[in-house]
């Protein structure tokens, strides 16, 4: 693989005696779209202001292309911030608070207009150029806040939260959009959200954090498919978890029913464990060969294309959820009340410490 | 519902009422006064006349106007950066100490007046704390004179005015945002041209909300020049005190405080038209 553009090792952030951050290490090539997924806490914000240069390190190194910026100030790092809260200027206009960031590199005013008028027209704002920031609704000024960082065309931008604020259709659209974005203007992207869903729609990468700490790194679909501890599984997707005990070479869960799992899947070793399974792995009239269990439906709810059964279980003690494609439930005339079993194959199931 | 629930505003009608029965009303009696001739021997005769008024006009008299505008507008300028360094430093300590420094800046505003400007007579006095100082600090040649100058009464004005200026620059100042700044330092710019292009704009209506306010009680004292000024130049102020209490010229007294009035008005309406305007356009209202 190539060099990375930036490379986080093992990086540090403590408040106090607070660990904010705690010992990531992380490599992000050129023109990636690399999301920061965690819950709220986790220190994605601080980890983004260390990049951008507002905090500094405790300790670790940062490199870009190779070199140590962890001493460069703010302003001269070729990296811009879209902060969570924009942080626009509210005194200056639209047009003007893009501007800004172009004045400040001394660029002759005909190339500054040129490059302003352009990026408005990306954004789709040329018609509100003259307003001020107050002016303007959540949507465009959250696109103000991101041409201002954009249009200095910074080796990697940093977006906190980009559609935080916004409303649900919008953020669909805009998730769109920043990926448009982003392959048009092919610059390398650290996306922080806390929406899952956000993070396997628009990245090439996903780093989820828990506590200041990386938990997994990868593709959407390897921290789908393949999550490694039993916090990425629940974090990403939705995760069944049946706790199970440790029988001969395989598992039993609480009604004594066998499990078993592939190597690969096997994540946990302590002494109390769980075994994990997504909903859309679970299969109608299971072969005896699966992992299987029954159980009686409490709750039915039809989301367009399929429907997801909750079933209760001797097995668990939550619910199971279990989906089903509109195809396969035709013709069952599942009601509320009906036993049902289900079952999947090993290779679907992961065993985590619980 | 009641009245009161249904119509807030009413809440107003007491202090209204309060200011007109005591502040209003003898106001414009006394400068009603200003349209009638003095009598020979004081006291006032009511014929018509717009002598007055246009006594005031007169050089001797515009010059001491001036010359009060002159002191007036040095005090203001020096508060108005002194308080705002002040309120920004105070704004950039940690958030729990701010109120207890706030406090400190305007603690003197509670002892009284007239201590707190005998207090620089004290100073500033031949013999007193500065001149010891520099005497003990080895200085022998001569000093120049401190008190009885119009440098005296600045200080005194400053110093007086000081906590007003801090208290309105640090509502601005506080209500800022630490992010927009960043902003700012992301986008390239240095912490000066920060400073320049986006906290003072943001904050400049503080400063002229301060200035205004030192200006306007500046520029109608009469204690701190008669104190600290010694009676060496007079401000528009002890001219007014000297027409009602000594020269017993109501009718011209009134027509001084007309003038002032006038001005200090003047500057207060464009002031709030100014602070509505930078405001109105931040919550989008134009
Ligand atoms: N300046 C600071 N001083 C002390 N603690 C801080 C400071 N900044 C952040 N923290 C703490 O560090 C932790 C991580 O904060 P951070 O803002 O990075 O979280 P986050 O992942 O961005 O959360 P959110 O999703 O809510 O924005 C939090 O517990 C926070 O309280
Ligand atoms: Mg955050």
């Amino acid at each position: 693989m190539s060099k990375p553009l930036l490379s986080l090792q093992n990086v540090e952030k403590q408040f106090g005696t607070f660990k904010a951050v705690d010992q990531v290490s992380i490599d992000i090539n050129e023109n990636e779209f690399f999301a920061l997924l965690g819950a709220s806490g986790s220190g994605k914000t601080t980890l983004l202001r260390m990049i951008a240069g507002f905090e500094d390190l405790t300790s670790g190194a940062l490199l870009l292309d190779g070199d140590d910026i962890s001493a460069v100030p703010a302003h001269r790092r070729p990296v811009n911030l879209m902060f969570q809260s924009y942080a626009l200027f509210p005194h200056l206009t639209v047009a003007r608070n893009i501007a800004y960031g172009l004045e400040m590199e001394r660029l002759p005013r005909k190339e500054i207009t040129a490059r302003v008028d352009e990026i408005l027209e990306t954004i789709q704002l040329s018609h509100v150029a003259a307003r001020k920031p107050d002016q303007l609704s959540g949507g465009q000024r959250q696109r103000v806040a991101l041409a201002r960082a954009l249009v200095k065309r910074p080796r990697i931008l940093l977006l906190d939260e980009p559609l935080g604020a916004l409303d649900k259709k919008l953020r669909g659209e805009m998730q769109l959009e920043l990926k448009r974005i982003q392959d048009e203007f092919k610059i390398t992207f650290i996306v922080v959200t806390h929406d899952q869903e956000e993070a396997l729609v628009m990245a090439d990468r996903i780093a989820i954090l828990k506590d200041g700490k990386l938990l997994q790194i990868g593709s959407p679909s390897e921290v789908y498919e393949h999550p490694n501890s039993r916090f990425s599984a629940e974090f990403i997707g939705v995760m069944n978890f049946l706790p199970v005990v440790r029988s001969g070479d395989g598992y039993q869960d609480r009604n004594g029913a066998a499990i078993t799992a592939t190597d690969r899947g096997v994540l946990g070793h302590g002494a109390t464990l769980v075994a994990a399974v997504r909903p859309e792995r679970m299969l109608l009239n299971p072969e005896p060969h699966l992992n299987q269990l029954t159980g009686r439906i409490s709750a039915l709810a039809y989301h367009g294309l399929d429907l997801q059964v909750h079933l209760e279980t001797p097995s668990s003690p939550q619910p199971v959820m279990v989906r089903l494609t509109a195809d396969a439930a035709e013709g069952l005339n599942l009601s509320i009340g009906d036993t049902l079993a289900v079952g999947w194959s090993a290779k679907d199931t992961r065993i985590f410490d619980a | 519902m009641t009245t009161i629930e249904r119509r807030p505003e009413f809440l107003i009608a007491p202090a209204l009422a309060w200011l007109t029965v005591f502040m209003v009303i003898p106001c414009l009696l006394i400068l009603a006064l200003a349209f009638f001739r003095r009598g020979t021997y004081g006291g006032v005769e009511y014929t018509f006349t717009l002598e007055n008024l246009a006594l005031v006009f007169d050089p001797l008299y515009a010059g001491i106007f001036l010359k009060s505008a002159t002191i007036a507008g040095t005090s203001a300028m020096i508060a108005a950066v002194i308080g705002y360094m002040a309120a920004y430093a105070i704004v950039s300590m940690p958030k729990r100490t701010q109120p207890a420094l706030l406090f400190f800046a305007v603690l003197p505003f509670w002892s009284n007046y007239l201590v707190r400007t005998y207090a620089w007579i004290v100073l500033l006095n031949r013999e007193g704390l500065i001149t010891g100082i520099a005497r003990w600090m080895g200085y022998e040649g001569e000093l120049p004179r401190l008190l009885y100058t119009e440098g005296a009464v600045v200080i005194g004005l400053v110093y007086n005015y000081l906590p007003f200026v801090i208290l309105a620059c640090y509502a601005p100042l506080s209500r800022l945002n630490p992010e927009i700044s960043e902003a700012s330092r992301d986008l390239g710019a240095t912490g000066w041209t920060t400073f320049r292009r986006v906290i003072l704009p943001m904050t400049v209506t503080g400063i002229a909300t301060g200035f205004v306010f030192v200006f306007v009680l500046s520029i109608g004292n009469f204690v701190t020049p008669a104190l600290l000024g010694g009676g060496q130049f007079q401000m528009i102020g002890n001219l007014v005190y000297a027409q009602f209490l000594t020269a017993n010229d109501w009718p011209f007294g009134a027509a001084l405080s007309m003038i002032l009035i006038a001005i200090m008005m003047g500057l207060l309406t464009i002031q709030t038209f100014a602070t509505e305007r930078a405001s109105g356009a931040r919550h989008g209202t134009d």
